[in-house]
Order: structure tokens, then sequence, then C-alpha cells
């Protein structure tokens, strides 16, 4: 025989005040939490949802990234002209679909004037829209001319950066650059400022480039782009080319990794630490509700209720302070959703642009969480209910 | 003796009570001298604890003059009044009202906290109050330890701890047996006769009654008539 | 004091929900003093800094470097006393897992004369000078990675790889100890003349160097000093900049972007959920004493005292329970420090954490018992002695 459902939530309302303070600890503590997830899951995806499994990366053996990476002229020719793996425009005899790049990350003044940053300035041929396709888009001005001291800079950096408007003009050592466009594009370019690589070269006196991005050809993908790279690192054949050659997918994931590692324990130390807290508190309110109705357990008890359903009630109870709490946590963590903010990638070592994303995901961790809360605070509470006496809890009032 | 150790005029007190005001005390007058043993009758609502609250100064009237123990209790504000609750009443409830986190020591020396006596003094007149409700070797027992007649007669040795003038007790043999319930009532009587305390007993009860030397009736917030009560044979016995 | 006893009593009375209290305070204390401390931390570079010392780096870019004859140049201008060069190699220690550390090719003569805070615990500095491969490592750093003097260390290098793709070896020849925090405890330095002599015998080019470190004469005015070293190479081949040390590290705090900012909102979702924890127990505490404040009135204790028993409650739990977490952070500040170095974060309970701490402490004590406090002291007797606890 269970204790009527009625009889929690009855319990729950009566001791107002005390209810609602637990539900609001709980939920500050589940929005801390669940807005340090958001914070991870906006970096995240902002990495994992754009890279595509058809773009081949290429640096150098043994960099970590290709702010490390160096690849000589010579080397990105070879790369780009003789690789069949790389897809061509217009058949096998067509313009090969790969562009050397080069890539710095630039001191710029943050717009807002709250001091310096790092922003990725990437050189690019041509074939670097060619890859990107539609993906790609000039929201505002024109693309930039080959050749020329132009540059493009990417939506997210107009209003954070410095200079990054339209007809702003981006000083690069001693060569000025004039923005002439505006792009926008899924993934962490958007952060990124980019212009020809033959002008960004001269103009930082880099005698390298950084890597290689091809379209594969339609047969080195999957399996056999594994076996490609495998080969390239490996085989005798490419060792003087000194590359290693990554999708582009986890490429950026790879970039991505440090810091969604970092703030994931973050979430935990601090999930763990403030769970705490929020554990202690609800095994209070939940003695305190015990002690409150000391007098009628021992009713219960004593009419034949058996301890199994007075412990299950009070632990119900708990898990629904809990879950409530878990809701105001939610509700609470939902208004950071689409917040814009910057932090430095160490990865990279520059700042990348993303958005605080609440996702489902988030809610459901949030709410086990604040569900887990609820548990381990009822339990010593509940055990204690379902001990008493029913002489001994009938006696006290 | 000229001045009446309890002065009521015209005292009137009433509550609000879901939206009607319910006048329990309607002009009430009273005088009661120093030194007797005054036992407070009526049927339940005719507001005998109201009265012994504003008595004792836990509670103020509307309207009207209250005069005891020389203090003009009306012109008292809130500290004022619990510093002369202090040094002038004790008081001896029903349901006993000890502090259960303190021993029954500790419970004597509460009020004596208030006043100027060192930290050895305020044990001594605990411990001499204790011996005198009969209750030496139970000093460090917490009222949770002590039985119903125990934890009225710690009551009683706090209530005299700081030497009050007037003791004030509400039904103080209304949870007890017969026989802690005398035990009870010959400790006060004694009090009275022995340490010429002034006491005003609220009952229901015509036994508890009948060891005061006056009955006074109470009905619907007026005054009935005095009556002197004969002399018990425990008087005597003190 | 009798009140102090009744405080004890009653704390005694609910120990569970008291140390259960007490335990939530401590651990939302220490968390606190911990995301405090970490971005007071972040800018210790930037409050130690030293103001005679002036850094010149690429106006560009932190990758990019400037030509070795610099040093010559910026040398020649009137008020400079020692320069020193700093070049970062980003090497990776053979187990990345034990974490990053950041090493720099430097002089050792000029770095010591621009460094006066680096303390040589062990070793010497003729030993550096002795051996081409020598390095100087910070002594946290040794410790931690179980570095002896005379161990080989090999660096896999990055932006300077050699062609064969073979690790750089390094002998430690000395360990550093900082004086003050405008230098890092955890850097290894080794001897520029061994960088440049492998690069150009391995890639047949000049190296160049990233930073450029230098004194300026006591006294000196360091404002047209900077403004003569950046005009300088107005022209190129690369622009510099000249700023101070506190401007240099200031430029990597404000990397970290809003980081501060979201950690001072977790610390902002801690104290809340705290401070209601506290008012819980407090008005719990409040509604079983009811009862036992009408009685202490009834007796002749006045509103006032009444009140402050309930406010002595809460200040004497919650001073428990913060200033065990103040001192749980302080306690912890050795194995924190080991924890976080790793990630290149240096960490400190500095007393301005403490002092805040403590006042917040004593501001949760305030505001949990207030309500309470004031409740009790507008109780009336009457009513207080009907309630049924």
């Amino acid at each position: 025989m269970l204790i009527p459902l009625s009889y929690t939530l009855r319990s729950l309302f009566v001791r107002k005040s005390a209810t609602l303070l637990t539900v609001f600890g709980i939920g500050a503590t589940v929005a801390v939490l669940a807005g340090v997830l958001a914070l991870r899951a906006g970096f995240t995806s902002l990495f994992s949802s754009s890279g595509r499994d058809d773009i081949a990366v290429f640096i150098r053996q043994g960099a970590s990234s290709e702010g490390e990476s160096g690849i000589t002229r010579e080397t990105c020719d070879r790369i780009i002209k003789t690789l069949p793996q790389i897809a061509r425009e217009g058949g096998p005899e067509g313009t090969p679909l790969a562009a050397m790049e080069c890539y710095l990350a630039v001191r710029r003044q943050k717009a807002d004037g709250s001091g310096e940053t790092n922003v990725p300035l990437r050189g690019v041929q041509p074939a670097s829209f060619a890859i990107q396709g539609d993906a790609l888009r000039i929201i505002a001005g024109r693309k930039l001319t080959p050749g020329s001291d132009e540059v493009i800079v990417g939506q997210k950096l107009v209003d954070r950066i410095a200079n990054s408007r339209l007809d702003d003009v981006v000083q690069v050592n001693t060569t000025p650059f004039r923005v002439v466009g505006v792009f926008a594009c899924d993934g962490p370019s958007e952060s990124e400022i980019w212009g020809d690589v033959e002008r960004m070269m001269a103009a930082l006196e880099r005698p390298v480039a950084n890597r290689v991005v091809a379209q594969l050809a339609l047969d080195c993908q999957g399996d056999a782009f594994a076996a490609f790279a495998k080969q390239l690192t490996e085989s005798a054949d490419y060792k003087e080319l000194l590359v290693m050659a990554k999708t582009e997918r986890v490429y950026l994931a790879e970039m991505a990794g440090p810091l969604g590692t970092t703030l994931w324990y973050v979430s935990a130390v601090l999930s763990v630490i403030m769970g705490l807290a929020a554990i202690f508190t609800a095994t209070n309110t939940m003695l305190s509700a015990v002690a409150s109705r000391t007098h009628e357990i021992g009713i219960l008890l004593s009419i034949g209720f058996r301890p199994l359903p007075i412990f299950l009630s009070f632990l119900f109870e708990a898990l629904l302070l809990g879950l409530v709490g878990g809701a105001v946590g939610c509700l609470m963590a939902l208004p950071v959703n689409g917040i814009e903010t910057g932090t430095t990638n160490f990865a990279t070592f520059t700042e990348v642009a993303f958005a605080f994303r609440v996702t489902p995901e988030v809610l459901w961790s949030a709410i086990r969480f604040a569900l887990i809360l609820g548990l381990l605070g009822g339990a010593i509470p509940a055990w204690k209910a379902a001990r008493l006496a029913p002489t001994e809890a009938l006696r006290r009032r | 003796m000229s001045q009446p150790m309890i002065r009521a005029r015209k005292l009137t007190k009433s509550y609000l009570r879901g939206g009607e005001t319910l006048t329990v005390l309607d002009g009430l007058d009273l005088d009661m001298d120093e030194g007797r043993f005054y036992a407070l009758m009526g049927p339940s609502g005719s507001g005998k604890t109201t009265l012994l609250n504003l008595i004792g100064g836990l509670d103020q009237a509307d309207e009207g003059d209250l005069v005891v123990a020389g203090a003009d209790l009306a012109a008292l504000d809130s500290s004022a009044l619990a510093r002369w609750r202090a040094a002038n009443v004790g008081f001896v409830f029903q349901g006993f009202n000890l502090i259960p986190v303190l021993t029954a020591q500790e419970n004597v020396e509460l009020p004596l906290s208030l006043s100027p006596l060192s930290r050895k003094e305020r044990r001594e007149h605990a411990r001499y109050a204790l011996k005198l409700v009969g209750l030496d070797g139970r000093e460090d027992h917490r009222p949770g330890q002590l039985s119903g007649g125990q934890e009225q007669r710690v009551a009683i040795a706090r209530a005299i701890a700081s030497d009050p003038k007037v003791l004030l007790a509400d039904e103080p043999t209304g949870d007890l047996d017969r026989k802690s319930a005398d035990q009870v009532l010959e400790l006060l009587l004694r009090l009275n006769v022995e340490f010429k305390k002034t006491i005003l007993m609220v009952t229901h009860d015509p036994h508890a009654a009948a060891y005061a030397g006056f009955t006074v009736h109470l009905d619907k917030g007026q005054l009935g008539c005095i009556e002197t009560n004969p002399p018990r044979a425990v008087a005597a016995r003190v | 004091m009798f009140n102090f006893k009744l405080v004890r009593r009653y704390l005694g009375k609910h120990l569970v929900r008291s140390l259960l209290t007490v335990a939530s305070l401590m651990v939302a204390l220490f968390l606190l003093c911990l995301l405090q401390a970490i971005v007071v931390s972040l800018d210790a570079g930037v409050r130690g800094a030293k103001r005679d010392r002036l850094i010149v780096q690429s106006a560009v870019s932190l990758f990019v470097d400037l030509p070795l004859n610099y040093q010559q140049k910026i040398g020649a201008v009137d008020g400079v006393e020692s320069i020193c060069k700093w070049q970062y190699f980003g090497g990776h220690f053979q187990d990345d897992e034990k974490g990053y550390f950041a090493q720099f090719a430097t002089d050792f003569d000029t770095l010591f004369a621009c460094y006066p805070e680096i303390e040589v615990v062990e070793g010497s500095k003729e030993a550096l000078l002795a051996d081409r491969t020598a390095c100087i490592v910070g002594k946290s750093l040794a410790d931690r990675l179980g570095w002896k003097l005379g161990d080989s260390i090999p660096l896999e290098a990055t932006f300077f790889a050699k062609p064969d793709g073979s690790a750089w070896d390094f002998k430690l020849a000395a360990t550093y100890r900082p004086t003050s925090t405008a230098m890092d405890g955890g850097m290894m330095f080794f001897r520029w003349d061994y960088l440049e002599e492998t690069v150009k015998a391995t890639r047949g080019e000049t190296p160049g160097t990233g930073t450029y470190v230098f004194r300026t004469r006591a006294g000196a005015d360091q404002a047209p000093i900077a403004a003569t070293v950046e005009a300088l190479f107005e022209n190129g081949p690369q622009r510099v900049s000249c700023s101070t040390e506190a401007a240099f590290q200031a430029q990597f705090v404000s990397m970290y972007g809003n980081l501060p900012f979201f950690v001072s909102a977790i610390g902002g979702g801690v104290l809340v959920a705290i401070v209601l924890a506290c008012i819980n127990t407090m008005l719990m505490a409040f509604r079983e004493q009811l009862h036992d404040a009408g009685i202490l009135k009834a007796v002749g204790f006045t509103d006032g005292s009444v009140a402050t028993l309930m406010l002595a409650q809460s200040l004497v739990l919650c001073g428990i329970g913060g200033f065990a977490g103040i001192g749980l952070a302080k306690l912890t500040e050795p194995v924190m420090q080991l924890m976080l170095t790793r990630f290149g974060v240096p960490y400190e309970v500095p007393a301005e954490t403490v002092a805040l701490a403590s006042a917040l402490t004593i501001s949760i004590g305030l505001v949990a018992g207030v309500v309470p406090a004031w409740r009790a002291r507008q109780l009336r007797v009457v009513e207080a002695l009907r309630s049924v606890e």
C-alpha cells in the first residue's frame, strides 16, 4: 500500500518557505552547471558542426595546429599539383581544388577598448573559396580581388575587433589592407580575416606557408583517405614532403579539444563542489520535513503502513524538490542561450567568438543532476523516517 | 497599607478574531493587596488569562490604568516592560514553559542573568530556589528528564529566583495529577505565607482555589465578588 | 556569557542540521576563495610587473620574430641599460600528459642583468655558461617533473623542428626561484647560441627573436624611450611595439576575454545558493524556537536580546562554516598550485581574497539571521506562548 502522492504534494506546499528556499538553492546550483555546459556546447559545436569529411588539411608533421606548422612553397606546389587524391575542377586535367594558405595570429585591439587580442589572419587562394563553395557567403561588400591588398573579414569580428568594418584599413606590418567585404560561414572561420596569400606572405615577410587545404577526390574519402593519410607519414614516397593530412572535421575537433576538455573538467569540479552544498541543504529541508511530521508518521505506522512506503514517500518528496529545483535552474539558465562571447582558444592562440547554446542535452544533464541532488539529499531523512518506531513517533509532537 | 499591589481601573482589552472585535475585558476595576494569595476563577473565555497577562506585563491594555508593584504599566515601552517583568513578577504556566535545551539549574538562573548579580551569586540563588521547591540533586537534569510535577516545581523555582513581589500562575496544576498538583499548591501557599509573596492564580479547579485566601470571580470581562476562603489546615502546617 | 550558552545549546540540539549547514558553507566559501583566487592570480603578472622594464615585440603578431640586429639598435637608444632577448621555443616535453611549460632561448648574462629577481637555487650561473645545451628551469617545474641537475631533457620542437624530426636535447644545469611575481616560476631558459647554431646548421637560416626586454636607466622617463624605439623601425622590416612590462602582461590577461566575468557569475550563483540555504536553516531554527523566545520574553528578556540570540546563532553557524572554508582554501593552496601550474595558471589565495571571503561570511551570517531576528523581535509573548512547538 503506497502513500498517496497528494500527501507529498500537500506537504511541500504547506512548508512553503522551506520548499521555495530549497528549490531556489538547487536552482542556482543547476543554473551554474547549465551555464558552463551551455558555454561548452556553444564552443564545441562551433568546431564540430562545421568540419567536413571531404576536405583535407595538410600541415607539417609534428605540428599540433596550423600556427605551429610551416610548409615551403615548393612542397605546397607538389602537394597541390601532383597528388591524385585531390579533386580537380572540370575533369582529370582541370585545376586542382586545393589552396596554399598562410596563417598568423595577429595582434588586434578589441572594439570595446578592453585591450588586445589575437585574431587569425589567413592568406588564401581562389581555390580556398571554391572548396568552401556555398558555405561561405559574402554578406556585405564583395569578394577580394586576387593579388591585391584587400581583405574580407568574418562577420563575428565586425563588432568585436577595432577596424573590422567595410572600408576600414587593416595594417599588416608596414602594408595597409582595405576591408572590401564581410563574410559569413559556419565554424570558427567566421572569426578570421582573409586576404590574398601572396600579398600576406609578402607583407609579413614570411617565407613559408602554413597549410594546404584541399577538396578530396570522390574515391579518396572515408577509409581511402585514412589509408592515404597513413601512407603520407609512413611511406618513403612521401617522406620528403614532411606533412600529414587530416580531414577538416578531425582537424577542427582537435582545435576544440583542449578548451572543450578544460570546460568539461570545470563543470565537473563545480558540479561536485556546488552539488555537495546543495545536497546538504536538501537534507536539512527533508530532515525538518520528517521532524515536523513525526507524529503523522506515527499515525501512518499505527494504522498499518509499512516502513517502505514511508521511505518511498519521503524519497519521492525529495526527488520532486530536486525536479522543481532543476526546472527552476533550467529556466534561469535559458536567457544565456545565444549570448555571444569570445575567449582565446589556446590550441590556436587566437580568439574565437561563439554563443552559449542551451541545447536539449544541456537541459537534460541539468535535470539529471538536479534529480541526483534530490535523491542524495532525501536518502538519509527518508531512511530516518522509515525507521521510526510507531509508539515513539506518536508520543512526539 | 495605603497602596494595593495590583490596581486596575476601567481596564479594557479586545481582540480581533476573524474580522470581529471580541471584547475580553470591559472596563474592569480591581484592587489586590500585597502579601495575599488570590485564586481567579471563571468560565472559559471570561478573560482570566488575558487579565493575568496584562497584570504580568506580557500584553498591554487598550484602555484604562493598571498599576502593578508601583509601576504604571501603560507608560512603559516594550524593553522597559521586559526589565520590569524581570525584577517584579514571576510566571508559572500550565505547560511549565521551561527552555528544553537548558538544565533545571540553568532554567532557574535564566531570569537572574538579567540581574546585576555575579555569576557565583546567581548560581547560589538558583541552588537555593531549587532546594526550596525540593529539587536539590536534580540541578543538572534537562526538563525532558523530569516528571510533570518536577518540571512545574522548576518553573516555580525560576519564578521566585529573582525574588519578585508578585507571582502569577496560569492553571499551574492543569496538566498535573492530583498528588503533584497538591505539592505545587502547597508550595505556592508556603511562598505566600512564609515569603509574603503576592500570588494570583488562574484556575477552574475549586480544590486548587481553596488553597488561596481569596477567590475572585470573573465573568464576561467583569469582576464578580471577591470571596474570603476559610483558612486551610495546610497553612497552619507551614 | 549566558546567551552564548543558549546559542551553543540550540546549535547542538540539531547537531546534524548545524553540521550540514556548516559543511555547505565551508564548501561554498572554499569554492568562492578558489574562484576569486584564480581571477586575482590571472593578472598577478600585471600587478607584479617591474616599472623599469620595457618589452619590445612585433607590432603585428606574437608569432612574428624580430631581426637580431634590432638588439644593438635598441641598446644604443639613450636611457636603455641592459637588453636581452626572449625567443619562445614552443617545444613539447615527451609526455604531454604531464603538462605544458614554456621554454625560451636567451643569453644568460643579459637575462640575469635584466631580471635580478631570478634567484638561482641549485647549480650555478657558471654551469650554465660551461655547456652549450645547458638550461635553467623553475624549481617548481623541476620538482613537478622529477628532474635532477645533470638530467637530459629532450624536447619535441615545433617552430624549430629539425628536418629529420629528431628531438632537441637540453641538459639541466641549474634551477631558479623568482623573488617577485613579475617572473613566472615554472619556465625553462636555454642558451641562444645553441638555438642559433642548430637552426643555422640544420636549416641554413638565422632565427630571429620574439621579444627584447630592456631595463631603463634609473629615473629615466620611459614614454619617450618607448616612442624612440618604435620610431626606429617605423618603416620596417618589422614594425615593433614597445610597452611597459605591465602592459605586456595585460595583453595576455585580456586574452581570457570574458572569463573573469563568467567566473564571477559562477561565484554569484554559489553565493545565492548558499545564502538561501542559510536562510532556510535559520527559519527552521526560528520556528522551533518560537515558543522558547516567548518564554525568554516572559521571564524578562528584552525584544533586542531575543533578536540578538537568533542573530548570534546565524553568525556562529556561518562563521564556523565560512572560516573553515577559507582555511581549507588556504590549506589546499600548495595542492592547487601544483594542479594549476600544469595549465600555466599561477595560483595563490591572496590576503585580499581572504578579507573578501571573511566579509562575505559575516554578511551571509547577517543576512540569514536578520529575518528570524526581526521576527523574534516583533514576536508577541502571548502568541508565542500559545504556539505549540
